[in-house]
């Protein structure tokens, strides 16, 4: 039924069309459970006016009694008038008002360019739950942001949405951003979420950045009340609430035209716990355009008893005729083994092929960790993409 | 002996510079001032130009060799004496660009390649112009505030290509994107597919096979290499961040597949989780309740509420302070207050 209904939004466009109509298809085999993905994609788009898309997927897994599955991730239609301001969205999609949390639903989207810089989107629909027949009875979201633009450097908006589950409200969120570009290489950009039902922040970010010739600074900081993310319908929204927050910068030096050196440096912390959280990498690209590259990676993160310490070393070779070759290699030492083993090796070894449409990866995988003491996979890939006029 | 060091020093030194991408002040392969200051015109290599169309209007080597009678070398002209990713670009611009030279042979720019070319004759090794370049003589308002790019580019997504601007998504994007998208989601769609966002967001995603690129490792990837192992020390780092891509019963359906977790086997909690002395579940439950909601959400609250219902064992699990708007009568208040129980 939903297959059928993609395809005919893309044949309605494609009636039309100015521009070709895009299809692609990416398949994925894996030794580890799923035991195969099939992805197919298209997208079509009328003189800049209407475009649609379509993503579907279906998966076979390994563990014997499941079935098949697969489901729809976005089937949309999205017209716009010829200025850019009025816009609408309808059919599947992720809808993001601002400040608040994306929401994956079944509805229509609105946006609208008003006087005086103004801005103002609504949307309302259905929260997409897993399964294609599922059916669903009072559960709804609305919400709606109304943003004023700043010139042309940056803009603040405000956001509101609820949203019901079998008719309970179970979320009701407000939420504030703000962006701007407070010089020629400097920018920042913010954002707000309270809990109106919980009557607590929910979520806070703030990121600053400036560049300077090859380094390239910034600051930035996150808090999450886990328990105002989860449902208000649910019992573990009731126990209190304990941010979580992180704080640092980072600092991206291009040290040489082919040597980018990158250093974040932040703190962690959540409830009484507070512990370091570093990485320090740099990558070398082999050539001018990076399609070669070798990486290396320090990395010490974690918190209280799980707390780690990591390094990573990545190698990407073109060789000739589309093919290339990969390695990536990550061993991970926790503070505390408590008989998980002191050290989590990681490996695996590619090689990738692409010409035209066509896009080929198989590479073995070989890892030990906390669950099994050994493990070993394949993985082959193969991707295409089509152009229909 | 020292000698040979020195020259071994050197060496290594001029191969690092060649593998840092360090160069010599000179940057332009082709000498275009000095064709200038010979009074060759740029038509006269470039040919054709003026006719337009798909060509790229390089100069082949019989072009060349029309004055340099006597070339120093058998091979194409092209494969030297041009930087090493000039062609490419060009093919790319000319792929993604609606653009015709023949059109801005007219007006302002006519017989003044330079007005856009700025810098080639002073060893500007990028053929094509910047954006910014364009906007000297194209008014750019009616484009930038119907966020539409397709003026001039003929699609965004497929190109791939980032402005130079605050816009192009330095640093840690994955992190950043959030806080910046919040403000500037239209500007998003610009280049992005409605699919780019779900493949991450969207709740039915599976592991789409064009975001994993597992034989990329440089490829943007939040569960690089072997988070698999570790992905429980990072979800206890960042309580909460899970739940901005993942559903709350994402941790129980992946246990209890891989037979990590379910009914049939032990308690995976530690022995002190609950217990008279050591207690330890409330402090983890409060620290990240989205991972107990994993396991113990909906019907399994019914755990919960046999200790913790009013006047029930476990005490009152409201921290000091705590308030809410929902009424008693609504869930999941009514699970543990009992009408008129407070």
């Amino acid at each position: 039924m939903r297959l059928s209904a993609i395809a005919a939004v893309l044949a309605g466009v494609s009636t039309a069309a100015a521009d070709p109509i895009r299809l692609r298809g990416d398949a994925l085999a894996t030794t580890a459970s799923p035991a195969g993905l099939l992805v197919l994609g298209g997208d079509g788009t009328l003189e800049d006016r209407v475009s649609a898309e379509a993503v579907v997927w279906m998966a076979g897994q390994r563990t014997p009694g499941d079935d098949v599955r697969g489901d729809v991730l976005v089937i949309a239609i999205r017209a716009r008038t010829r200025d850019g301001a009025e816009s609408a969205r309808l059919g599947r999609f992720v809808s993001s008002l601002g400040a608040l949390r994306p929401v994956h639903l079944d509805g229509a989207s609105l946006r609208v360019r008003l006087p005086h810089q103004l801005d103002a989107e609504a949307v309302a629909g259905v929260p997409v739950v897993l399964g294609l027949g599922t059916g669903r009875a009072w559960d709804w979201i609305v919400g709606g942001r109304v943003a004023r633009r700043i010139d042309d450097s940056g803009s603040i908006g405000i956001a509101y949405e609820q949203r019901r589950d079998r008719g309970i409200r179970s979320s009701e969120e407000l939420g504030i951003d703000a962006g701007a570009e407070l010089g020629k290489h400097t920018d920042a950009a913010a954002r707000f979420a309270y809990d109106l039902l919980g009557e607590g922040v929910a979520e806070i970010g703030f990121t600053a950045s400036h560049r300077h010739g090859a380094v390239r600074a910034e600051l930035y900081g996150t808090q999450r009340s886990p328990s105002h993310l989860v449902p208000a319908t649910s019992l573990f929204s009731v126990i209190g609430d304990v941010p979580a927050q992180r704080g640092g910068a980072v600092i991206t030096w291009r040290a040489a035209p082919r040597l980018d050196i990158i250093g974040d440096v932040a703190a962690l912390r959540v409830d009484s716990d507070v512990a370091p959280d570093v990485t320090a990498r740099a990558r070398l690209r082999l050539d001018d355009r990076g399609r070669g590259t070798v990486t290396g990676e320090l990395r010490r993160s974690g918190i209280g008893a799980d707390a780690w310490l990591g390094a990573r070393m990545a190698a990407r070779v073109p060789v000739a005729h589309g093919l290339a070759l990969a390695t990536e290699l990550e061993l991970v030492i926790p503070d505390e083994a408590r008989d998980r083993g002191t050290v989590w090796p990681w490996g695996l070894v590619a090689a990738s092929w692409q010409r035209s449409d066509w896009e080929a990866a198989i590479a073995v995988e070989a890892s030990a960790s906390p669950e099994y003491r050994h493990r070993v996979d394949a993985l082959v890939q193969l991707s295409r993409r089509w152009s229909v006029k | 002996m020292i000698r040979l060091v020195w020259i071994g020093a050197i060496g290594v030194l001029v191969a690092c510079a060649g593998v840092l991408g360090l160069r010599s002040a000179r940057t332009d392969v082709f000498p275009h001032r000095k064709h200038l200051v010979a009074g060759v015109a740029c038509t006269r290599c470039h040919e054709n130009i003026e006719k337009g169309g798909a060509a790229l209007h390089l100069p082949d080597t019989a072009s060349c060799v029309s004055c340099h009678q006597r070339p120093h070398d058998t091979r194409t002209c092209l494969d030297c004496h041009a930087p090493a990713d000039a062609v490419g670009r060009l093919v790319e611009a000319r792929a993604h660009l609606k653009f015709d030279h023949a059109r801005h042979l007219t007006g302002e720019a006519k017989g003044n390649c330079m007005r856009c070319h700025i810098g080639v004759a002073d060893g500007d090794s990028a053929m094509r112009p910047v954006m910014a370049t364009c906007f000297n003589c194209h008014a750019h308002d009616a484009g930038r505030d119907a966020r539409s790019c397709r003026t001039c580019h003929k699609d965004l997504a497929e190109e791939g290509s980032l402005p130079k601007s605050h816009l192009a998504h330095e640093g840690d994007w994955i992190r950043e994107h959030g806080v910046r998208a919040a403000s500037s989601g239209d500007l998003c769609q610009t280049c992005h597919k409605e699919s780019f966002c779900a493949d991450c967001h969207g709740v039915t995603a599976p592991a789409i096979p064009a975001k994993r690129r597992f034989a990329n490792p440089d490829g943007a990837n939040l569960h690089r290499a072997g988070f698999a192992a570790r992905h429980s020390l990072e979800a206890r780092a960042q309580p909460g961040a899970c739940a901005t891509c993942h559903q709350p019963d994402k941790c129980a359906s992946c246990h209890i597949a891989r037979g990590i977790a379910g009914e049939n086997l032990r308690s995976p909690h530690p022995r002190d989780w609950v217990g008279a002395t050591e207690n330890r579940h409330g402090r983890e439950a409060r620290r990240d309740p989205a991972a107990c909601a994993s396991c113990h959400g909906g019907a399994g609250e019914k755990l919960c509420v046999t200790c913790h219902a009013v006047g029930g064992v476990g005490g009152n699990p409201h921290p000091p302070g705590w308030s809410s708007r929902q009424p008693l009568s609504a869930m999941p208040c009514r699970l543990c207050h009992p009408i008129g129980a407070r």
